[in-house]
């Protein structure tokens, strides 16, 4: 059996350790040294119902609060599958020596985070991907020495081997030293790749996150499901390369969110959402500073921003539990957090779409497996705080032990298959890459990039409109043209990482037209997914997968009902508790129960 | 095996620095201390040594040894720094540099030193007395070449101290690091002082 | 918006001669040295006004906690990302970290720190992933001074520093004598603490360590370098002291941690 891992974060590293714990040889392809992967960036923490603030926390409150935090559009078992494993991927990471915060008795210290009420999530300062990151690569570093774990490095992924039954054998990839383009075997390819950010440009994500592995499959026939939920982060700080995350933790921890109105400081959130206050999820979050910055017009001097406050706190203790953050603050804003309050405004920070999956993290290709936050599974229509760190664990679990399963049941394997079928896969990448080499143009890549990134940022985002949809799709069309006119500049064949770029550039496109698609087929407002034409979540015609299905044509949409066999949706409200609310439908149903027996 | 004798060669280094190459330094200076009690006092003291029937022994094996493993080992240490002080101008740097730019100085000073106070007289048979040194003193250029080669060497005592206490880990956290820097300042600049004075003492007494 | 005026050392390959490169590049607010770079991509014409290819780099996150943009920035090494134009004397001059193999311009490779982390076993050893209940009880003191080193993004800025970092060397650099505390202070990662100590007391070891202390001040995670170094010399000192003592013990397998 022959195991391939493209990417080195959260999702590949554990999918990798449990493979290599069960004996077999790993392949691990990653863009970057793994230990820079972009799961170092997650800051808040990762939720696991552990219950020992006496709470009443349980796994099963844990799943209600993710589905209804994902307005219901997550297939259910998986999540609670989850769930469920929560509190024990927590304690592994634990064993593994993560150095998680600690209460005075030694034991792990939980926080509050968003679209919860309940202290549910365990955190490592607040640099928690940080630490959860370099605990695995220690882990596959010590497979390494044990001869289970092939690492290529400063490799980039360029695309499956799909044999003539439509079956994963393999993958092609590129040394980005050498320019190399080779061939792996493989009975599993298991694409951990992470999100898009690039797409939207200045975000909270690495730059690496080009979306470009999820979208050359993409293009290889795996359905792209729920592209247009991409989770706008409310809480970043502008900069002139990218934008920077200042965690929910900050809130989860007492920050308050607040602006001017008649001269005096107005707590918005907490005023609208007297239940959950500033922990709202973040959908709601972000649509919150957007009504204030641009519907009311009372961002801090007119400008888009509000202040995120922690200056009420005990500069000491905030600084223990958060000093990873502030510190970003202090450098890159070149303010003291502790003495001015912070401005922040929303950016982009997370697709919950991604490459559909089944239960077994395994793609339309059998063979291809996906997990982390290149798959859509765990978050439906939005992702709660410090749930994506344990979606990566838990599906990288899942598709370590699945793919394993599915390579045993194989009656042939990677190494039966002719080998005309990976050269003719190689030849198809060189020649494309041969073409790169030979763009004149006159276009820059970067600036093509750009504009995307403008159009992405404006009218792809906390709210959508069909026209402004509809542009953007044009000028999508209208780039995917000039891209043909793009010149490289760099023509060497050593580290040429312009030629590199403008191949992931094309692979944005394709992905960026997918999430457009997404936006216009979708009716309705869910989640993330914020259309006041159509202001309501109507599950009757939209509680549904969009599948997009990439054609050279552009993408086709196709529906899939989810799976919400365990909970039935209820309104999503955070003004109150979720009791008030089981309660208010409760009587609500009683009356029109009473009333259709009269 | 060469791994273990690549961390024990390095800390014998660090060993043989303080024990027994600066004790016996102090010694040393101790006995030319008395050079403030005048000439009599001066040439008993140095003759307490000569005269006991150990001294050849302690010569080779407490001294004559240690120093040649620890200047030799030490030029080693040197050769294979890359010093940068010029882009990380820290004071700890510039101290790292003195310390090998001093050990350097050391080096050819000690060896000189001894050659010509110690190992010459073997075969001329010279008396080392008060006289024969002022004498020796008198000359500008060898006094400038003792007060260089003194301060080189004291220098590098003292911060060897700083560095032996943490190469052994006896001063961890930067507090008491700070501390034993001040402290050795002091003692450079006692010694410096004291050591400047005997040596102008000796080059002019002998006019 | 001013123009800033940069200096970047290139270099095509490893075999390649390097030259310098000057770029004449408009500064946004709140720019940093990566924005200059992602500036000269979108329009990759030097100071001369010729054309150019762009200048290649590392970097990931942007926010200082991936390790990857280290470079010598006006000769100190550091993270671009947080190198603020505004704070900077001018020209900015780049160049490649000296003590890496040169992949190219100002990108190098830092695998060799990955190495090091191999011979000193830098991990805790698990019975495996499944189930075993919670992890030991740490107090909080102690999980402070492992997050602190855990903080250690591998960027190799200490490493350019060091003095004893260099080809004649194989010193394994102040980061990875960090690495040994950080595993030897976890309650499991202690019970295999004196491999860690064997490793780093031979060859590459604790001892090339001179004192120069420019790790702790150019470490871009304030990591207490100079401190960590100093117990480990007393560990290590102890470690050998007993070792020689007390002699082996018999019962094979003692010493070994998985690995």
């Amino acid at each position: 059996m022959k195991f391939i891992v493209v990417g080195g974060g959260l999702a590949g590293l554990m999918a990798t350790i449990k493979i290599a714990e069960k004996g077999e040889i790993v392949d691990l392809i990653s863009f970057v040294p793994v230990k820079r992967s972009h799961s170092v960036c997650a800051q808040g923490g990762i939720n696991g119902a552990v219950n020992t603030k006496g709470e009443g926390d349980s796994p099963w409150n844990h799943f209600d609060d993710t589905l209804l935090g994902g307005d219901y559009l997550a297939n259910q078992p998986p999540v609670l599958g989850m769930c469920e494993a929560a509190p024990g991927v927590i304690y592994l990471m634990d064993r593994m020596g993560v150095p998680f915060t600690r209460t005075p008795e030694g034991n792990l210290d939980f926080r509050r985070f968003g679209g919860t009420l309940v202290h549910r999530t365990a955190f490592s300062g607040s640099t928690t991907g940080q630490q959860l990151l370099y605990a695995l690569d220690e882990q596959v570093r010590y497979w390494e020495t044990q001869g289970k774990v092939n690492k290529f490095e400063d490799w980039d992924y360029l695309s499956a081997v799909i044999d003539d039954n439509g079956v994963c054998r393999g993958c092609l990839a590129q040394d980005m030293k050498t320019m190399e383009i080779r061939s792996f075997q493989g009975d599993a390819v298991i694409l951990c790749t992470g999100g898009l950010g690039a797409v939207y440009g200045k975000t909270t994500n690495s730059i690496i996150n080009t979306g470009s592995p999820a979208s050359s499959a993409y293009q290889q026939g795996v359905y792209y499901a729920n592209p247009e939920m991409i989770q706008i982060h409310p809480t970043c700080i502008g900069g002139d390369d990218k934008l920077r995350l200042i965690s929910e933790g900050v809130r989860g921890d007492g920050g308050r969110l607040w602006t001017y109105k008649d001269g005096k400081p107005w707590f918005f959130m907490e005023e609208w959402y007297p239940a959950y206050g500033n922990l709202v999820s973040r959908d709601v979050a972000s649509r919150g500073i957007f009504k204030v910055c641009r519907e009311l017009g009372l961002g801090l001097d007119g400008q888009d921003s509000v202040y995120l406050d922690v200056t009420h706190l005990d500069p000491e203790w905030i600084e223990k539990r958060q000093h990873g953050v502030l510190e970003i603050y202090r450098k890159f804003a070149g303010e003291e957090p502790t003495k001015v309050p912070m401005k922040v405004f929303p950016a982009m920070h997370y697709s919950m779409g991604g490459m559909w999956v089944d239960y077994n993290q395994m793609t339309n290709i059998p063979g291809l497996f996906a997990a982390g936050e290149c798959e859509y599974q765990y978050h439906g229509a939005n992702r709660l705080g410090a749930n994506s760190l344990m979606s990566c664990l838990y599906a990288g679990m899942v598709v370590g032990d699945k793919s394993i399963e599915y390579c045993k049941a194989l009656k042939k394997t990677a190494s039966d298959v002719s080998n005309k079928v990976f050269e003719a896969e190689a030849a198809r990448q060189k020649a494309g890459m041969e073409k790169i080499y030979k763009f004149t143009g006159s276009e820059n890549p970067y600036v093509l990039k750009d504009e995307m990134n403008n159009y992405m940022t404006n009218y792809v985002g906390v709210v959508r409109t069909t026209k402004q949809l509809k542009d953007t799709d044009n000028k999508l069309l209208e780039l995917m043209e000039r891209y043909k006119k793009v010149g490289v500049y760099d023509t060497g064949g050593w580290s040429n990482r312009t030629a590199i770029f403008i191949r992931h550039l094309w692979n944005m496109f394709e992905l960026a037209r997918g999430i457009v698609g997404g936006a216009l087929t979708r009716k309705e407002s869910r989640g993330a997914h914020y259309m006041p034409e159509y202001p309501n979540r109507d599950d009757e015609n939209w509680l549904k997968t969009i599948k997009a299905k990439w054609t050279p044509d552009g993408p086709q949409f196709s529906l899939e009902d989810v799976d919400i066999s365990l909970i039935k949706p209820r309104v999503r409200r955070y003004d109150v508790s979720k009791d008030q609310v089981v309660k208010e439908e409760a009587e609500k149903e009683a009356a029109s129960g009473k009333e259709e027996a009269k | 095996m060469s791994q273990k004798y690549h961390y024990l060669a390095r800390r014998l280094h660090s060993f043989t620095g303080i024990f027994p190459v600066g004790i016996f330094l102090c010694v040393h200076l101790c006995i030319n201390s008395f050079i403030f009690k005048g000439p009599e006092a001066y040439d008993w003291a140095i003759g307490l040594l000569n005269r006991s029937p150990l001294t050849p022994y302690i010569e080779v094996c407490l001294i004559g040894i240690p120093i040649l493993y620890h200047a030799l080992y030490g030029v080693w240490v040197t050769y294979i720094s890359k010093t940068n002080t010029l882009q990380y101008k820290y004071y700890r740097n510039w101290m790292f540099y003195l310390q090998r730019f001093t050990a350097i100085v050391t080096f050819l000073f000690v060896f000189w030193h001894i050659y010509v106070l110690r190992i010459a007289r073997i075969f001329t048979g010279a008396e080392m007395d008060f006289a024969t040194i002022a004498g020796w003193l008198s000359d500008p250029t060898i006094y400038v070449i003792y007060i260089i080669g003194y301060l080189a060497a004291i220098f590098h005592f003292c911060n060897g101290i700083w560095s032996f206490l943490i190469s052994w880990g006896i001063t961890i956290g930067q507090e008491a690091q700070n501390f034993v820097s001040c402290v050795c300042a002091l003692i450079f600049i006692a010694m410096g002082v004291a050591g400047i004075a005997g040596l102008t003492l000796l080059s002019k007494a002998a006019v | 918006m001013s123009d800033v005026i940069l200096k970047i050392r290139r270099q095509d390959g490893p075999n390649s001669s390097p030259y310098w490169e000057e770029f004449k590049v408009p500064v946004a607010p709140k720019a940093n040295v990566i924005s200059l770079l992602l500036e000269i991509q979108r329009s990759p014409v030097n100071a001369q006004g010729k054309p150019t290819t762009p200048v290649i780099w590392d970097c990931n996150c942007l926010e200082e906690v991936c390790g990857a943009c280290s470079m010598v920035i006006n000769g100190v090494a550091r993270q671009a990302c947080a190198a603020m134009v505004d704070s900077l004397s001018k020209p900015i001059v780049l160049q490649p970290l000296s003590k890496f193999p040169l992949v190219r311009d100002l990108m190098v490779d830092r695998t060799k720190m990955f190495e090091n982390l191999k011979k000193i076993k830098a991990w805790i050893p698990i019975d495996g992933t499944y189930y075993m209940g919670s992890g030991p009880k740490v107090a909080p003191g102690v999980q402070d001074e492992r997050y602190a080193i855990s903080c250690c993004m591998t960027c190799g800025c200490c490493m350019e520093a060091c003095p004893y970092v260099n080809s004649k060397t194989n010193y394994m650099g102040p980061t990875c004598m960090a690495q040994v505390k950080l595993f030897n202070a976890h309650p499991t990662g202690a019970m295999y603490k004196d491999e860690r100590l064997d490793a780093i007391a031979g060859d590459g070891g604790i001892v090339d360590c001179g004192n120069a202390q420019n790790c702790e001040r150019v470490c871009p995670k304030e990591i207490p370098l100079v401190s960590i170094i100093a117990e480990l010399n007393r560990e290590t000192a102890f470690r050998g002291f007993n070792r020689w003592l007390k002699g082996k013990p018999k019962s094979p397998g003692y010493e070994s941690a998985p690995g």
